[in-house]
């Protein structure tokens, strides 16, 4: 009986240090955000509580349901163009992978994904410049009038989605080529005996083997696509106007702008939800067996 | 040979040399903007905006990397950078590999669903809890500190998941070896797992510095002097209020890649293995 109490402790003490930590900035802050979102903070310190009219508040905000949307839309761009690019890129490196210049090719691909958000957002202003652009001058010289990308509402959040494409897809595209690596020769062996073609090896064993990989990709994008911020704040500032001003966005400039606390917890909350919805929908939609 | 048929029919079409060649021009043309940003750089202000743009800068001047230098503490942030990534990294190490050797070496009632719990915290990212961080920092007296920053950084799923994946490899008859020699879990852990995992914590300790040393939300949160900014909270603010000068910036930026990109050409092998691991059993 001794032997076993002491057993427990032992596994208590292995866990505690990470547990803590989890405990006090992971776990806990969700349910203090969700205790500050019901109440109204004074700048000064006082507060008074107000139950669900921060959220309220939100609902009858018309900003917010323009950052919502913005949003949404900047996922449903971002997260196929992030998971689709890794896929095509991670392909390529497959099967270029017997020459000793693809080990290259795929650090080049992989490299954006190590700088810090800033830099991305810096490179790219500069890049879709309206006046000097490169990106622009170049489709000019190419017999193309683009748009003025990010000074222009309908492409501000497409330019954006491009550019964390750009950051992103490198990390996907490793873990599509590890897991193209685990299929097992014979898998297109017996597919190439039987006269298969390239697309119907592709679509009947490559991809229904590569969907744990797949599913966990998508988690990993939908929750970066949902709390896009760094990209919008230097890119664009969430202009023009308000086109591109996303949650995060928003949740930034109603704490720490308008020191509306209540409310930007409220947005918190908002955001871990639509985070835990859209992860369940991935798991329902591909199976429960992913990578991890 | 098999296996180029794989890639999109097309492309298996071309034959090998042919995608290699295409598949490079991709690379190429992937790497441009930041090529770009270090041509921007150190080029003159007229030649920035010169038309055609010049690819190789025609009067290359460190101009713009000593305004940096001289208007801003960029070293100090680099410093800051170093700390708060250093920092993240050694303490996710230290409380991730007893938690993940619990939850991979010992048998326990519940081991299994306690870890789900923790992994399924991967949907709680740093950027839903900044209020309730911002909070609960500020009765701690902690804003605009290093542990601002880096405390909640630690408690990291990836962590004990990508630890525990790889220590559950590790053939039981070890530890059974060592059980019968007299050695308690913790010389289990140090002797025996330790030495055979260093792969895991190689990978570990890439991916929580580059997450630290890229972090961005929180940090703009909880760091407000210019003194304490890491890095990329730095970068924003040479963005200033005023006119946008994109010589500062790419200089400024090219600066905050240079140690990325010197660290990467050395060791790309085992970074590239390393971000491997994390995304993959």
């Amino acid at each position: 009986m001794r032997r076993r109490y002491g057993r427990i402790v032992e596994i208590a003490l292995f866990i505690l240090p990470f547990a803590a930590f989890w405990i006090l900035f992971r776990l806990g802050p969700v349910l203090y955000g969700f205790f500050i979102s019901l109440y109204r903070w004074d700048p000064l310190g006082d507060a008074k509580f107000i139950g669900a009219r921060n959220y309220l508040n939100l609902a009858r905000d018309p900003r917010f349901w323009n950052a919502l949307v913005n949003t949404l839309e900047f996922a449903a761009i971002a997260i196929p163009l992030i998971v689709g690019i890794g896929l095509v890129l991670a392909l390529f490196i497959f099967a270029g992978r017997k020459r000793r210049v693809t080990t290259w090719l795929e650090a080049g691909f992989f490299f954006p994904y190590l700088l810090t958000v800033s830099v991305v957002g810096l490179i790219w202003r500069w890049l879709l410049d309206p006046d000097f652009g490169i990106v622009l001058i170049a489709l000019r010289d190419m017999g193309i009038d683009p748009p003025v990308f990010l000074n222009e509402p309908r492409w501000a959040i497409p330019a954006i989605a491009l550019a964390t494409a750009w950051w992103l897809a490198g990390y996907r595209m490793l873990l599509f080529r590890a897991a193209l690596e685990d299929i097992p020769d014979e898998f297109y062996e017996a597919a190439r005996i039987d006269g298969a073609s390239g697309a119907l090896v592709f679509f009947s064993i490559v991809l229904p083997l590569l969907r744990p990989a797949i599913l966990f990709a998508l988690v990993l994008t939908t929750i970066s696509g949902f709390i896009v911020f760094g990209q919008v704040l230097i890119m664009t500032a969430g202009g023009p106007g308000r086109a591109s001003e996303v949650l995060a966005l928003y949740l930034y400039r109603f704490g720490f702008e308008y020191l509306e606390m209540g409310q930007a917890a409220a947005v918190g909350m908002v955001l871990f939800l639509i985070i835990l919805g859209m992860t369940l929908v991935s798991f329902r939609w591909l199976g429960f067996e992913s990578s991890l | 040979m098999a296996r180029l048929r794989v890639v999109p029919v097309t492309a298996a079409r071309l034959g090998p040399r042919l995608l290699v060649a295409v598949v490079a021009a991709l690379a190429l043309l992937w790497v441009a903007p930041i090529a770009w940003m270090f041509t921007t750089g150190i080029k003159p202000a007229p030649e920035i905006f010169a038309l055609p743009p010049t690819w190789i800068p025609q009067r290359p001047t460190l101009d713009h990397v000593h305004e940096v230098l001289s208007r801003w503490p960029f070293l100090r942030w680099t410093l800051n950078s170093v700390v708060v990534a250093g920092a993240t990294t050694v303490l996710s190490v230290l409380v991730s590999v007893p938690a993940a050797y619990a939850f991979s070496r010992l048998r326990w009632r519940g081991r299994d669903a306690i870890f789900l719990v923790f992994l399924s915290s991967m949907l709680i990212p740093l950027e839903v809890n900044v209020i309730p961080l911002y909070f609960l920092m500020n009765r701690l007296h902690l804003l605009n500190t290093y542990p601002a920053v880096f405390l909640p950084m630690i408690g990291m799923p990836i962590g004990i998941f990508l630890l525990r994946q790889f220590y559950i490899n590790i053939p039981g008859e070890l530890d059974d070896a060592a059980r019968v020699d007299g050695c308690g879990n913790l010389r289990i852990l140090w002797h025996v797992i330790l030495p055979l995992s260093r792969p895991a914590l190689a990978a570990l300790v890439i991916y929580m510095f580059t997450f630290a040393w890229n972090e961005f939300f929180w940090s703009m949160i909880a760091l407000s002097s210019p003194q304490m900014f890491t890095l990329p909270i730095g970068l924003r603010a040479l963005q200033g209020a005023y006119d946008i000068d994109y010589g500062v910036l790419m200089a400024g930026a090219a600066m905050a890649v240079l140690p990325t990109l010197m660290l990467f050409l050395f060791l790309r092998g085992s970074i590239i293995r390393g971000i491997t691991m994390t995304a993959h059993k």
